[in-house]
């Protein structure tokens, strides 16, 4: 089941990066993104969240040999790299409406250049967010002894799923 | 797919190998952020770069390692998929079309 969430959510995603790239294609002009964000937060961002990735991988395999208390600590760090995750991205919009970019209009041009920033940023944040209650229910359960090997997986493999939208959205957003 | 690879499990230093190698690719594709080379090679690479990234998550993180054919659908059903979704919509792009977004 996890899986067909995964793939239908995959789709959403690649949705919206195609949508992206023809708004990109079909503008005369685009601003150069890696003038406009800070590369550095950004790049930090993804290290945090790959790191978080390493780390929800490391307690799906402390479940799986039956070391709950290990489980959750590797669950509890992976939370804080989410939550980590998600102040830089709080922080990143705030510079940019701050610097002027609404959905509607922004300083550097073309409208579709901060409105898909806020989609699909945005639609991923939200994804942070949900895989942080998730991870905190999962964690809240494990330390009670309620835990399953299959759900601590399942929850790593929604993680590692932001994750790999996030490369896809670091190299096609951000980067290209 | 939660039950197929108890017998097989992946351990903690190759979580940080991997780690490693997810670092490492992400400095190169910052790298072809900034290269100044042509943008169709640039979109290329990182597209090589993304693709590798995946591959590696996808083996190690998701222990899709052990069951190679849902790796491989993984890796190329989106990529078709993609492939589909662009020959339709990109052709668009091409011509007198550019009215369509506006410039301030």
């Amino acid at each position: 089941m996890m899986w067909i969430f995964i793939i239908s959510d995959a789709l959403t995603f690649a949705g919206f990066l195609i949508a992206y790239g023809f708004m990109r294609r079909i503008s005369p002009v685009w601003p150069k993104q890696t003038e406009v964000f800070n590369m550095v937060l950004i790049t930090f961002m993804t290290f945090v969240l790959i790191s978080s990735s390493a780390v929800m991988a490391m307690a799906v395999g402390a479940a799986r040999a039956a070391q709950p208390k290990l489980a959750v600590r590797f669950l509890a760090l992976t939370i804080v790299g989410g939550l980590i995750f998600l102040g830089c991205q709080a922080y990143e919009w705030t510079h940019f409406i701050e610097e002027g970019a609404r959905l509607t209009h922004n300083p550097w041009g073309v409208a579709q250049f901060a409105a898909s920033f806020f989609l699909i940023t945005g639609f991923h944040g939200f994804h942070v967010l949900s895989g942080v209650v998730i991870l905190s229910i999962v964690a809240l359960r494990a330390a009670m002894g309620k835990y399953s090997p299959d759900g601590v997986e399942n929850a790593g493999l929604y993680w590692h799923f932001i994750d790999v939208v996030w490369v896809f959205v670091f190299a096609f957003y951000y980067l290209l | 797919m939660a039950h197929g690879h108890d017998s097989t499990t992946i351990s903690y230093r190759t979580y940080f190998i991997t780690w490693v190698w997810l670092l490492v690719l992400t400095a190169l594709a910052l790298g072809l952020g900034y290269a100044p080379i042509n943008e169709s090679l640039k979109a290329f690479l990182l597209v090589c770069t993304t693709l590798a990234k995946i591959l590696v998550i996808a083996a190690i993180f998701m222990h899709l390692r052990y069951e190679r054919l849902n790796l491989i659908l993984l890796t190329f059903v989106p990529l078709i998929l993609a492939i589909i979704m662009f020959a339709f919509t990109f052709p668009e792009t091409l011509g007198t079309s550019t009215h369509i977004i506006a410039v301030r």
